[in-house]
């Protein structure tokens, strides 16, 4: 129960910090809009097995851009001061699942956004909705822990693609893969299948994230 | 006498050196590389030409026999065998009126045996037509092939599109087990550090990963080859293909996660860290998502799998001994780059 409490203090900061520096959220939200724009100026009409890739694809590169300062303010006199105060296992659990919240948001903004522009070729509704949540969880975990060793390393954003990238490839074909189903490009019988090895393959590395992130945080 | 600590090293080399050796030299089976013509209609006298590998069709002589067989059983002997050359060999099958099955194209295995080559088979050698079925019955002479004889030499088996390349098994395989091997080794030794902090569990972290990518890299260029020979190109966009430069990829971002830091200490535990989730990662990638879809290598994608049908006794004999012989001199390899590791780090420390 202290557990959730302080889980939830820290997310409740998260949303605060963010609240009152709108410039970052705003840059976030501004970035979709505009890469979306650019999609459709360049590619006029997009193909659902096109469709799949592109939202998986400008989904990844919104949540290196979102995830990248996740460990930013955790930085000098401020990362002393929570380390004496809280147990690091909280804190990862707070910017996950903040991470995730706002990634969901982005991901549908993105899909508002193609569903505006132009059509909408999911079929399944129900099913794209439960893969944008794992899919944005996946994400969340992967990010925000490398953005915490990155972070440790002083080193640009580049940096977090470059480790990043290989890393989520099983997760984005999982869901390129389930995501394709929603679309009815094919007739994938395992479905339930692929979504628990999604669902495994999440967890295990939120296990392992968890277990990791107290050696980054002692520092 | 050899040290006690440097018998592994020594069994390394000597079963790799053993494993050059006899996964080379020792002869592949005979076998049937063509038939040509392929094809043939019920009721006529089929006259064949048969072109072997490591065959002895001269020498065998008198004890050459052979076989058209349906998968039902059902099969008829050769009338006439006519031997060219030791290589090339002409037969003559009358084809029943009458096919065994149903179907209209029937698809029946070639078996030819002799005492000096064993027996050798070509499944779905010929495939023949039976437009009509033709009511008359007639007295076909069906046989059951049967006394193989067994030549009693030592070989690896053959395989129509293998081929000789069939050795790379002792090779290609052996260096992705030892990658794993390497890559266990690795994280175990990232799991000491962030347990114990001492320095030298993180250089062997770093020694083990890069013997590993060597391994890595090792095992695609043989894989590479190997698919040239069998797939038609080096590259196929195979998934597994795909997954093993994406976990090498993953290993390579390890060595810029490295160059990254300038204290020691913190890069030797961000780096532990990065070590043991990638680890995690690589086991849905090689193991998972491999199996989801398909594939051309064996065990995936309806090709039968690894270990059940592809090897036979005689290569158990050199493969077991590949995997432990290239795993062995993997370690001795990031021994001697630890050592390497060591004394870098010793004389940076001087300076």
């Amino acid at each position: 129960m202290k557990d959730l409490h302080f889980i939830l203090l820290l997310l409740r900061k998260e949303f605060l910090l963010e609240f009152r520096t709108r410039s970052a959220i705003s840059g976030i939200f501004l970035y979709v809009i505009s890469t979306l724009f650019v999609v459709y100026e360049t590619f006029v009409k997009i193909q659902p097995n096109v469709w799949n890739t592109l939202f998986w694809i400008i989904l990844l590169f919104v949540a290196v851009n979102a995830m990248v300062k996740s460990f930013v303010q955790e930085k000098g006199n401020r990362v002393l001061y929570y380390y004496s105060l809280l147990n690091p296992s909280h804190v990862l659990i707070a910017k996950i699942v903040y991470n995730t919240l706002l990634l969901l948001v982005l991901s549908l903004l993105i899909w508002g956004l193609f569903i505006f522009f132009g059509d909408n070729p999911v079929k399944d509704m129900g099913l794209f909705l439960l893969i944008l949540f794992l899919g944005s969880f996946g994400f969340s975990v992967t990010f925000t822990f490398l953005a915490s060793l990155v972070a440790a390393s002083n080193q640009s954003s580049t940096l977090l693609a470059v480790l990043s990238f290989p890393l989520i490839i099983p997760i984005i074909l999982m869901l390129v893969k389930i995501s394709a189903h929603a679309l009815r490009l094919i007739q994938d019988t395992a479905v339930s299948g692929d979504l628990a090895i999604l669902v495994a393959i999440d967890l295990l590395l939120c296990g392992v994230a968890l277990l990791l992130f107290p050696f980054i945080w002692r520092d | 006498m050899i040290e006690k600590g440097k018998i592994w090293k020594f069994s390394g080399v000597i079963l790799i050196v053993y494993v050059i050796i006899a996964g080379l030299l020792i002869p592949l089976k005979s076998g049937i590389e063509s038939v040509e013509p392929s094809y043939g209609n019920a009721g006529e006298t089929l006259k064949i030409q048969v072109t072997g590998y490591n065959t002895h069709f001269k020498e065998a002589g008198n004890s050459l026999r052979a076989w058209l067989k349906w998968d039902n059983g059902k099969a008829i002997a050769a009338s006439e065998m006519v031997a060219l050359d030791e290589r090339r060999m002409n037969l003559t099958f009358s084809i029943p009126n009458n096919l065994p099955e149903d179907t209209e194209v029937q698809a029946v295995t070639l078996l030819i045996d002799s005492e000096t080559d064993g027996t050798s088979v070509l499944p779905s050698a010929i495939f023949l037509t039976q437009t009509e079925k033709v009511l008359a019955t007639e007295e076909v002479p069906w046989v059951k092939p049967e006394d193989f004889s067994n030549n009693g030499q030592i070989t690896f088996p053959f395989r129509n599109i293998l081929g000789e390349t069939i050795r790379n098994t002792y090779f290609h395989v052996p260096l992705w087990f030892g990658m794993m091997f390497l890559f266990l080794f690795a994280v175990i030794h990232s799991i000491k550090y962030l347990r114990k902090g001492d320095a030298e569990s993180d250089l062997k972290a770093e020694a083990y990963t890069q013997t590993g990518i060597f391994y890595g890299l090792l095992g695609l260029i043989t894989g590479a080859l190997w698919a040239k020979n069998t797939w038609g190109a080096y590259w196929s966009w195979d998934i597994k293909q795909n997954m093993t430069v994406v976990a090498l990829l993953i290993y390579a971002a390890y060595f810029i996660l490295r160059a990254s830091f300038e204290d020691p200490e913190k890069r030797a535990r961000v780096c532990a860290a990065y070590g043991i989730f990638a680890f995690s990662t690589l086991i849905p990638l090689i193991y998972v998502i491999p199996r989801l879809t398909d594939s051309l290598h064996p065990g995936s994608g309806g090709n039968p799998a690894f270990g059940s049908q592809d090897l036979d006794n005689t290569m158990r004999m050199v493969f077991y001994p590949a995997v432990i012989g290239f795993t062995l001199f993997g370690f001795w390899l990031s021994s001697l780059q630890f050592r390497y590791l060591r004394l870098q780090k010793l004389r940076e420390d001087l300076d």
